[in-house]
C-alpha cells in the first residue's frame, strides 16, 4: 500500500459571494500500491484534478483522510499533518504533475528538465545528459532545447512538464493529464514512460480523458461522477 | 593667595575626582563621566590633565609637565608653575625623579617605573566618534564590545593605502574588552602603554571624561592578525643635538633641508650630561 | 524547529490593558476603541524550520515589517517570546531572546540571522565603501585577518553579480539594484541561518527586480538558510516562498504553504486578496 484515501470531501467556501458553498468533491475513496497506477476518470468539473489537489495539499478537505505511507514505514495523514511534513514529503516522496507548465520564463528548456536531478546533487553535466536524452525520447527537436519552454506549443510544453515530472520520479506521482493535447505518436511514448516508472516501483495516480489509454496503462480505474 | 587650600580645589571636588579615577582604574579603558570643575585656564588647554594632577597630589611629590616631550614650552611652564604655586610640591624636568608626569600628546623616553603617575591631557576621549555620532549607540557598542565599524576604517585604509592612516590617536584596545583612544600620542607611543609599570591616568575637562589604565595592564592597537602594526621610523637620522637614534624625532625645517632633534628635552639634556658636553639650555630648580 | 514565536503583542501608546482584545480582524481596526492605542501585533504565533521560505503578506500598517523587526530584536515586544534553535542559557535551557542580554542577542544579529531592508539606505552605510559595508559584518563574526576578509569580500561581490573592481567604491556610486546586492552580500557575509527581507525589491524596475529574485532564490538553495519575506507582492511570494501568513490589524490571519493559500484560501480576507491580484 502507497496511498489509501479514505471518504474526503471538500466544499468551497466563497466569502466574497455571500458565502456560498460549491461543492469539490464528496465521498471519495480509493487506494493504490507501489507500482501501479490508478486511473481517475469521469466527466468534466467532476473534481478528478481537485481530488489530486487534495492529494498534494495544495486544497485543504473538509473531511475524510489521506493516508501515505512513507518510505521510512510511518504513516502520515496528508490531510492534517503539519506544513513542514508537507513540504519535506513533496521534496522527496510525492511529485505533481500538472496539466500547466510553471516555470519561470528565464529558463531553458534542458535548465528545466535538469533541475530536479541537480536538486538530489547529481553533477551538472549528467543532469543535463539525462535530461537530452528524455526530451529526444519525447520527441522534442534538438534546436528547442535552450529555449524558454514559455514559447513552445501547447503539445510540446506538456511533454516538458512530464520529462520535468520523472526525471527523477518520487515515490507517488499525481499526473493531471499526462496526455492531454498530445498527438498518438507522443501520447504513446508518455505511456510507454508511465510503464517504465511502474516497473520502478512508483505509485501513480493519473487523470485521463481516454478509456483505450486507460486500458493501456492502467492497474485500476476509479470513476468520480458529478455531484447532482 | 594659596595657604587656604592645598592644590587649588576644595576637598569635595578633589574627593569626587578621585571616586571617578577608583572607578576608571577598576574598568580599565571605560571613559568615566565627571563633574569638571572651572580652571584658571580655559577648557582644551590641559584642564582635565590639571584636575586629575591636583586632586591626586600629596606635598611629597614632584612634578613633571611636558608639552609634545618638551619641559619648556608655555603651556607646560605655564600649568608646572601653577601647579607648584598652588601646592607648593618640588617640580622637576627629571622623567626619573618625577612622581607624578602630566603630558600632552607624548610619553616620556625613559622608561617609567612602579609608583609613578602618568596624567595624559585629552581632547577628545571618545575613540568612536569617527564612525558613530549618536552617543547613545556609542554606549551600546562600547558595552557589546563591538568596534567592527573601527575595524572597518582599517580594512578601508588598508585596502586602498596598504596600511592605516592614522598618525595619531591610534585606537587601542585594553584587556580584550574595551577600545579607547590614548589621547593624540604618535603611533611610536603606543608599544608603550601595554604593560606599563606606571599607572597611566587620561582625563578630558571640555568633554568631561576620565578614563585610565592600571599598571600592567595589557594594550594593544587594532590591528589585523596578518597585518604589522607600524609606528614612525627615522631611519638614517639621528638628534641634531645628543646624537640619538632610537627616539622619537621633531623635524625642524631650514630652508631646503630638515634638521632633526629628540623631541623629548629631557632625555636630550640627559644623554649630553653622560656625555659630559651640556650645551643645552637646561635649566634646574 | 528554527524560529518558535509564541504569543507575540506589541501596543503603541499606553495600553488600556483590553486593547488585544477589542481589536482586531473582526473589530476590523488595530486602534483600541477605549485608549486609542495603535495594536501593531496581536498575539501571533508561528514556527519556522530549518530551510522554509516564509511569506508574509498583508496591507500597509497590517503588522508585517513589526513582526520582522521583533525578531531581528529591532524592536522590544509587550509579551511573547521567541526561541531560536540553539540559543540557550548556561544551563542549555532555551532562552527567550527578549529575555537574553545585549551582548547574547548580538550573537544573533551578527551571524545567526540577517535582515535586509527595503531600502538599502538602512542596511548599509554609507560612509563605507562597498566593500567596507561587507567587511563590517565579517569583522562583526570576529574574523581579524585582512587576507581572510578582502578575499571574502570580493568571492561575495562577485556571487552577487556586482563589478569586483568597484570594491573600496562607495555604495551612493552604485545603481539602486546594485545597492540592494551591496546589502545582500553583507547580509549573506556571515552566513546566516535566517535572513530576514522587508519587501527586498519594491522599487526596482521589474527586470532588475526578476534578476535579484532569482539570485536570492539559487543562493537560498545553495547555501540552505531559512528565510522569512516581507512582501505585498503576491507574485514575490507565490515565486519565493512555501509557506505563507496572511496579517492583517496585526493579527495573523490564515498561516498554510503557500500554493494552498493562493488557490484554497481559507478566510474572507485571504480570499479578497487573492482576488485582488491582477
Amino acid at each position: 500500500m502507497k496511498l489509501d484515501v479514505r471518504q474526503i470531501e471538500k466544499q468551497f467556501v466563497l466569502h466574497n459571494r455571500g458565502g456560498v458553498r460549491v461543492t469539490g468533491f464528496s465521498d471519495i475513496s480509493f487506494n493504490v500500491a507501489r507500482g501501479e497506477l490508478l486511473a481517475l476518470v469521469g466527466p468534466s468539473g467532476a473534481g478528478k484534478s481537485s481530488v489530486l489537489k487534495a492529494i498534494y495539499r495544495t486544497y485543504l478537505v473538509n473531511g475524510g483522510s489521506i493516508l501515505f505511507h512513507r518510505q521510512d514505514g510511518t504513516v502520515v495523514d496528508l490531510a492534517v499533518c503539519t506544513e513542514s511534513s508537507v513540504l519535506e514529503l513533496r521534496q522527496r516522496e510525492i511529485g505533481f504533475v500538472t496539466q500547466f507548465l510553471k516555470v519561470l520564463p528565464r529558463i531553458s528548456a534542458l535548465q528545466a528538465v535538469a533541475a530536479p536531478l541537480l536538486e538530489l546533487g547529481e553533477e551538472e553535466d549528467a543532469a543535463r545528459r539525462r535530461a537530452a536524452e528524455l526530451l529526444a525520447f519525447l520527441n522534442i527537436r534538438e534546436e528547442l532545447f535552450d529555449i524558454s519552454p514559455l514559447t513552445f506549443s501547447g503539445g510540446e510544453q506538456q511533454r516538458v512538464n512530464i520529462a520535468r515530472g520523472v526525471i527523477a520520479p518520487k515515490e507517488l506521482l499525481l499526473l493531471d493529464e499526462p496526455t492531454a493535447s498530445l498527438d498518438e505518436e507522443s501520447s504513446s511514448r508518455v505511456l510507454k514512460l508511465l510503464g517504465n516508472l511502474k516497473k520502478q516501483n512508483i505509485a501513480m495516480i493519473g487523470i485521463f480523458h481516454d478509456q483505450r489509454k486507460v486500458d493501456q496503462v492502467a492497474d485500476h480505474c476509479y470513476r468520480i461522477l458529478r455531484e447532482a | 593667595m594659596n595657604e587656604s587650600v592645598f592644590a587649588f580645589m576644595d576637598e569635595d571636588a578633589k574627593k569626587e575626582i578621585r571616586r571617578t579615577l577608583l572607578k576608571a582604574v577598576a574598568i580599565p579603558g571605560y571613559t568615566v563621566p565627571f563633574a569638571s570643575r572651572e580652571m584658571p585656564v580655559a577648557r582644551g588647554w590641559g584642564t582635565g590633565g590639571l584636575q586629575i594632577t591636583l586632586s591626586l597630589l600629596l606635598k611629597r611629590d614632584c612634578i613633571k609637565v611636558i608639552d609634545q616631550g618638551c619641559d619648556g614650552s608655555v603651556n607646560a611652564v605655564n600649568i608646572r608653575d601653577f601647579i607648584a604655586s598652588v601646592s607648593g610640591v618640588k617640580q622637576t624636568f627629571s622623567t626619573r625623579e618625577a612622581t607624578i608626569i602630566q603630558t600632552r600628546h607624548r610619553i616620556p623616553e625613559h622608561k617609567l617605573a612602579e609608583g609613578q603617575i602618568l596624567v595624559f591631557q585629552v581632547p577628545y576621549p571618545e575613540v568612536l566618534t569617527t564612525v558613530e555620532p549618536d552617543t547613545e549607540k556609542q554606549k551600546q557598542m562600547h558595552a557589546d564590545s563591538d568596534y567592527s565599524k573601527l575595524w572597518v576604517l582599517l580594512y578601508e585604509d588598508t585596502s586602498q593605502f596598504g596600511d592605516s592612516r592614522i598618525s595619531n590617536r591610534y585606537p587601542v584596545e585594553v584587556e580584550d574588552h574595551y577600545v579607547m583612544d590614548p589621547s593624540p600620542i604618535p603611533k611610536y607611543d603606543i608599544p608603550r602603554l601595554n604593560n606599563s609599570p606606571a599607572l597611566l591616568l587620561f582625563g578630558a575637562g571640555r568633554e568631561k571624561r576620565i578614563y585610565a589604565i592600571p599598571p600592567y595592564t595589557k594594550v594593544e592597537p587594532l590591528k589585523f592578525s596578518d597585518r604589522p602594526f607600524k609606528v614612525e621610523t627615522f631611519a638614517g637620522k639621528r638628534c641634531g643635538r645628543c646624537g640619538a637614534d632610537n627616539v622619537f624625532l621633531d623635524e625642524v625645517r631650514q630652508g631646503t633641508t630638515s634638521l632633526y632633534f629628540c623631541s623629548d628635552t629631557e632625555y636630550c639634556d640627559s644623554i649630553l650630561t653622560e656625555q659630559g658636553d651640556v650645551t643645552g639650555n637646561t635649566e634646574s630648580e | 524547529m528554527l524560529l518558535e514565536i509564541q504569543n507575540l503583542s506589541k501596543v503603541y501608546g499606553v495600553s488600556c490593558g483590553e486593547c488585544l482584545d477589542l481589536t482586531g480582524v473582526a473589530d476590523d481596526s488595530c486602534i483600541c476603541p477605549v485608549c486609542d492605542s495603535v495594536v501593531a501585533m496581536n498575539r501571533v504565533s508561528l514556527s519556522l524550520d530549518g530551510k522554509e521560505v516564509l511569506g508574509i503578506v498583508g496591507e500597509s500598517g497590517s503588522g508585517k515589517s513589526t513582526l520582522l523587526q521583533l525578531i531581528y530584536q529591532d524592536q522590544c515586544p509587550d509579551n511573547g517570546r521567541i526561541f531560536y534553535n540553539g540559543f540557550c542559557d548556561r544551563h542549555g535551557v532555551p532562552l527567550n531572546i527578549f529575555e537574553a542580554s545585549v551582548s547574547e542577542c548580538s550573537v544573533l544579529r551578527n551571524k545567526e540571522m540577517s535582515m535586509i531592508y527595503q531600502n538599502p539606505r538602512m542596511g548599509l552605510n554609507y560612509l563605507f565603501s562597498a566593500g567596507g559595508n561587507i567587511a563590517e559584518k565579517i569583522i562583526g563574526a570576529g574574523e581579524r585577518s585582512y587576507e581572510v576578509v578582502r578575499n571574502r569580500v570580493i568571492e561575495l561581490m562577485g556571487r552577487l553579480e556586482l563589478p569586483t573592481s568597484r570594491v573600496d567604491n562607495y555604495p551612493d556610486t552604485f545603481s539602486g539594484g546594485q545597492q540592494q546586492r551591496i546589502q545582500i552580500a553583507k547580509a549573506l557575509s556571515s552566513s546566516p541561518k535566517l535572513l530576514l527581507l522587508d519587501e527586498p525589491t519594491t522599487g526596482l524596475d521589474l527586470s532588475v527586480q526578476a534578476k535579484l529574485l532569482d539570485l536570492i532564490k539559487e543562493l537560498q538553495k545553495e547555501m540552505g538558510f531559512a528565510m522569512i519575506i516581507v512582501s505585498h507582492d503576491l507574485g514575490v511570494i507565490n515565486h519565493l516562498t512555501d509557506v505563507t501568513m496572511v496579517m492583517k490589524h496585526g493579527c495573523l490571519v490564515e498561516y498554510g504553504l503557500t500554493d494552498q493559500i493562493l488557490e484554497d484560501p481559507q478566510q474572507p480576507y485571504t480570499q479578497l486578496l487573492v482576488s485582488s491580484i491582477l
